[in-house]
């Protein structure tokens, strides 16, 4: 066993005897210290997500619509980038940068939220305003179907007066009597139309038009002169030129039917050549609709 | 001898003040636990994004908890705030998510409103 004053001499001179191993360490380690504080570390995962997020969530509509949010993000960034700067990646570095990226994460989702929440009220109000003119529509389409609808009854009380012009119309309990005078109709003994008598049937068929009826029957009657099957068979011809040039003009053939009457029925003294006149005549009898 | 027991005894002080010396975080506790509560009751477990970092909160909770009954509070604190931060945002995502959904909806009854009134 050495004594311990020898022990002490001899360890104090191998550690004078590695001076110069020793400066290499502290040489060494001093780097490491200066690495580890200076700008040369690497920054954690944490704090490149953190910036990845934030510059994200900048892009974004946070920057308009959640700028409170957006500011909030950039300090709590910003604290962590300076931990990073003054402690290096230690594990408060790496906290703050967590919180830092759910910070901005938050700041985006709150942007997106409130851009959200502006096209909902754009589309509420553009919902209300499109109803009041779907309203709007609705009223001026019935406004206009009235309009038409009185149009409609004008046009036909003028066709009717019109009618009254060239023929007689009579309000019967069997209906509308339209009563044309044979002489304007036909040549004498014949059953085809003269040409003046298919302008005033036009006039007859665009006045019924107008007006809604149930059924037509168009009557052929003659004066007494002459044998009475002859003069049904003419009344009837007549009457059926007369039906067929209404359907030719639109009126529904199922509705308008002919009937040849003869002599039956006169309206005027078939003694005289004017009453003879007056019995020779087409009526147009009119079943109105209701 | 007496010299060297001083210094033992003030380095364990040093080393136990350090460990056990910060106070348990029951504020912090409180406030990440209302923050899940919160996100939960505003839908956050209907949305994938907002379920994960729900998740995320509740997982750290757990942890700051154990880490409380080992006694590193600080620790726990720190992991307590990472929490919030978790269920802060998941609170956020599930509110984005509705107002979009909430949002679409809308734009979709104009459009039909709009096709009705085009007619």
């Amino acid at each position: 066993m050495m004594p311990r004053s020898t022990r002490f001499v001899n360890v104090c001179a191998s550690i004078s005897g590695s001076y110069a191993a020793r400066s290499a360490v502290l040489g060494a380690s001093l780097s490491v210290l200066f690495l580890a504080c200076g700008g040369a570390a690497v920054p954690p995962q944490e704090l490149l997500d953190a910036r990845t997020a934030y510059a994200e969530a900048a892009k974004g509509p946070a920057a308009d619509l959640a700028p409170a949010q957006l500011d909030t993000a950039k300090v709590s960034l910003e604290t962590a980038q300076h931990n990073f700067d003054e402690d290096g990646p230690n594990q408060a570095t790496k906290d703050l940068a967590y919180v830092a990226q759910r910070k901005a994460e938050i700041a985006a989702a709150e942007g997106a939220r409130e851009k959200a929440e502006r096209k909902r009220a754009a589309a509420d109000k553009d919902f209300k305003s499109a109803q009041i003119e779907g309203l709007q529509k609705t009223k001026e389409q019935l406004a206009a179907e009235k309009t038409a609808r009185v149009d409609a009854e004008k046009k036909a009380a003028a066709a009717m007066s019109s009618l009254a012009e060239i023929a007689k119309v009579k309000e019967e309990s069997r209906g509308v009597v339209i009563t044309l005078s044979g002489s304007v109709l036909f040549a004498t003994n014949q059953s085809s139309l003269l040409a003046i008598a298919k302008d005033k049937l036009d006039q007859v068929a665009s006045a019924l038009q107008g007006q809604g009826f149930k059924t037509i029957v168009v009557q052929g009657y003659t004066d007494s002169r002459g044998n009475a099957a002859d003069n049904e068979r003419l009344s009837l011809k007549r009457a059926q030129s007369v039906r067929d040039h209404l359907v030719s003009k639109g009126l529904p053939s199922e509705k308008v039917t002919a009937e040849g009457l003869g002599a039956s029925k006169p309206v005027a003294d078939n003694g005289t050549a004017d009453g003879r006149a007056e019995n020779r005549r087409v009526e147009i009898v009119v079943t109105p609709d209701k | 001898m007496k010299i060297r027991t001083w210094v033992y005894s003030c380095i364990l002080g040093t080393i136990w003040s350090a460990c056990g010396g910060a106070p348990v975080p029951h504020e912090t506790l409180t406030a990440a636990q209302a923050d899940v509560k919160g996100a939960e009751v505003g839908g956050a477990t209907e949305n994938p994004k907002a379920a994960l970092h729900l998740k995320l909160a509740k997982d750290q909770i757990a942890l700051a908890e154990k880490q409380i009954s080992d006694g590193d509070n600080e620790e726990a604190k720190r992991t307590l705030i990472r929490a919030q931060a978790d269920a802060e945002l998941a609170m956020a995502l599930a509110k984005e998510v509705k107002a979009q959904s909430d949002a679409s909806e809308a734009s979709e009854q104009v459009g039909k409103l709009h096709k009705e009134l085009n007619k």
